[in-house]
């Protein structure tokens, strides 16, 4: 019994003292970067190194062309930037919740966002960024990345990778059933579907694999015909009249009733159908290669085609899933920042063939494509130069206004379109999308 | 009839151990496999467990994050036994009037989910940092200050005292021990059960607690554990079988603590009071 007594207070007596050793270095830490932030603004000129933080999301990418910008950085501005990785679902929650609760601190200089994302943070919280358009020559960069990262007039995001998409094929599975690459290539949806169905007859294998509540296929598909879920305000739903919407709904419901997808229901099972190769091919963003290559064994084996075209009128077989963009937040340093963004990812010829050479990231700054880096040869991919190939179909991707409410009419959409699968008339079932997403998003 | 029960009560039982324990197995099989395996499903151990271990250790900073999960965990721990431990006797053994009341409305406080009262916590926690930057954003000691007290264990405290006998309090008083002293000599001790409940469960909610520790910590250097590997799983092209041996390494702590409180935690839930 003394003894339980005993041990109680000697844990409580360990913790206060871990406490406040742990305080005193706190107070001393904080004092430290306090400092700095009251001098920072005045310190600018003289010499004295800014620090500023970036928040960004996957080591292997964004991260590493984080660190590759660091060391390229030869800006007017000394400073010295810390790179944080986060979870991307884990910023858009500390970002909401410290903007909302309208304090900068804990917040960092630079903060990357995807572009579905971004103009619901810039309409919530206008003050909060900073506009950098002064900074860099926006018209470098691919149309569709401006569209997603302006706001009233003025340009908040400083465009990073591209989410260009392609079909991802396994020729070897095509000429079992008795194709070539050349016959996947700029092809519809309708003849990718009759490709899929002698593919599976031929070898057994789904043609593609899907996660039925991600619907990025859909906004693959609506994009490529240069449309959204939403008129060019980027508020009013544009549901019910959508042509490519429509078009989008059929040509996924046909490949649903060819029986040749594979369903999966999480990231690993996706990337593990490829892998494993159960599916032929893998229709999305570019962003995908590096898991595509980790299965060595089928070297050789895939090819990159251009993602086949809705049979609209406006349809292109260019079309983005996902990509990011840097924002500045407006605190502290934000001029640094500004700099630091525009010195490197806004026009750094050296920094974009780095990118590109070391790890195959893709960015959207134009005359940065055009360097010689892009026409390597993929062993992987049978020597297809795939680097050039989605460099052109980023010139082609339609512009569209991405809105406040991406991920809001998705859930809405992925709903109906299993509403349409189940055998629902296609204009009762996008018309209902269209009263629901009028009514939710008022 | 009665012969067939048995083996039919173990093949239940067998079955319902295979379910609740295959998620562990996956778990630590999978750390001994490459990501390609993981995503291919092989259930079979394999020969990597080396080189996740080597690729997690180079590439996170594994030790500041246990670290920082250990202080946290066990601090919050203590401060929740000693403040709702003294709430639930206080609760329970004086008498004041809208005391029942004051519990209410404390109760109700439960329903209240920690989201809603997050953005208010996070301006809090700003303004304190202006003042007092060693308990503001970015501390290890806003991480848990919130989470200690919680009416959750007040109400778990003041549930258990009711089996607590009276006369040992009154024997406490006429031996001439203060209140205090009865709460620390003769409380405390005879409820050393329900303290080893209460402290399982408010080590593993602290331990595994994500959400709050997320948006207060900001610097890598006050990474928790949950934190690293909400980070680990970000990657456009993801190494399950890295994340699977970090996620087997943040498992062993909670798994630990309770393996060794086990009997403790089922006599404190059952409410018995064992001298």
């Amino acid at each position: 019994m003394k003894k339980f007594l005993l041990m109680f207070l000697l844990v409580g007596m360990i913790g206060l003292l871990v406490a406040c050793g742990n305080g005193d270095e706190e107070a001393t830490d904080s004092g430290d970067t306090n400092d700095t932030d009251q001098t920072e603004s005045t310190d600018e000129g003289s010499g004295e190194a800014v620090n500023i933080t970036a928040w960004a999301w996957d080591p292997n990418f964004n991260i590493r062309a984080l660190n590759y910008a660091k060391d390229l950085y030869d800006g007017e501005i000394d400073l010295d930037l810390e790179v944080i990785e986060n979870a991307q679902d884990d910023i858009v929650q500390r970002l909401n919740t410290g903007l909302s609760s309208g304090t900068t601190q804990g917040m960092p200089n630079i903060v990357l966002i995807e572009d579905y994302r971004a103009q619901s943070f810039l309409q919530a919280y206008p003050d909060a960024f900073y506009p950098i358009t002064d900074y860099v020559v926006f018209e470098d960069f691919a149309p569709y990345k401006i569209e997603a990262t302006s706001y009233a007039g003025d340009v908040y995001g400083l465009p990073f990778d591209t989410g260009v998409t392609g079909l991802y094929v396994r020729v070897d599975l095509l000429e079992e059933a008795g194709y070539t690459f050349d016959d996947i290539v700029d092809i519809t949806w309708s003849e990718y579907t009759e490709i899929g169905k002698a593919v599976k007859e031929a070898t057994g294998k789904d043609m593609l694999t899907l996660d039925p509540n991600d619907n990025g296929l859909m906004r693959i598909m609506i994009q490529s015909a240069g449309s959204w879920y939403f008129e060019e305000d980027g508020q009013t739903p544009y549901l019910a009249e959508n042509e490519a919407l429509a078009a989008s709904f059929e040509a996924l419901k046909a490949l649903f009733d060819a029986n040749i997808v594979r369903l999966n229901s999480d990231w690993s099972q996706f990337v593990g159908a490829f892998n494993n190769g159960d599916v032929a091919t893998v229709p999305t963003g570019n962003w995908i290669t590096p898991s595509v290559m980790a299965e060595e064994s089928q070297s050789g084996d895939w090819r990159v085609a251009p993602i086949p075209r809705l049979e609209v009128e406006g349809a292109t077989h260019a079309s983005n899933l996902g990509g990011s963009s840097f924002y500045v937040l407006n605190q502290d340093g934000k001029e640094a920042a500004a700099t630091f963004l525009s010195n490197t990812f806004g026009g750094n010829l050296e920094f974009y063939d780095t990118l590109i050479t070391e790890m195959g990231a893709i960015g959207t700054y134009l005359p940065g494509l055009e360097s010689e880096a892009y026409d390597m040869e993929v062993e992987f991919f049978g020597n297809q130069q795939i680097y050039n190939e989605f460099v052109q179909w980023t010139e082609e991707i339609p512009a569209v206004e991405y809105g406040i409410h991406t991920y809001a009419v998705d859930d809405i959409m992925i709903v109906e379109f299993q509403n349409y699968l189940n055998g629902q008339d296609l204009s009762t079932v996008l018309e209902r999308a269209q009263t629901q997403a009028e009514t939710q998003l008022q | 009839m009665k012969k067939l029960k048995r083996p039919l009560t173990y093949l239940f039982l067998s079955i319902a151990t295979i379910i609740s324990i295959y998620p562990f197995f996956w778990m630590v099989v999978s750390m001994t496999n490459r990501s390609v395996d993981v995503t291919r499903g092989r259930q079979l151990p394999g020969l990597h467990l080396m080189e996740n271990l080597t690729n997690l250790f180079n590439q996170v900073d594994m030790v500041t994050a246990l670290t920082n999960s250990f202080i946290i965990a066990i601090l919050s721990t203590f401060f929740t036994l000693l403040i709702a431990s003294l709430a639930g006797y206080g609760f329970q053994m004086y008498r004041s009037r809208g005391k029942d009341l004051v519990f209410n409305i404390l109760l109700l406080s439960m329903m209240i989910p920690f989201a809603s009262i997050m953005v208010p916590l996070y301006r809090l926690f700003g303004r304190i940092s202006q003042t007092a930057p060693f308990l503001g954003i970015d501390t290890l000691a806003a991480a848990f200050l919130p989470t200690i007290t919680t009416a959750f264990f007040i109400f778990f405290f003041r549930q258990n005292t009711r089996m607590f006998p009276k006369d040992l309090i009154e024997a406490g008083r006429i031996d001439g021990l203060s209140e205090i002293g009865i709460f620390f000599r003769i409380f405390v001790p005879t409820m050393k059960t329900t303290y080893a409940a209460a402290a399982i469960i408010a080590f593993m909610n602290s331990w595994n607690n994500f959400l709050w520790p997320l948006v207060v910590l900001q610097s890598p250097s006050n990474q928790t554990i949950p934190l690293l590997i909400s980070n680990l799983g970000s990657s456009y092209a993801p190494d399950y079988g890295m994340i699977m041996s970090a996620i087997t390494i943040a498992t062993l702590p909670t798994a630990l603590v309770f393996f060794f409180m086990q009997k403790h935690f089922v006599a404190g839930m059952m409410g018995s009071v064992k001298g």
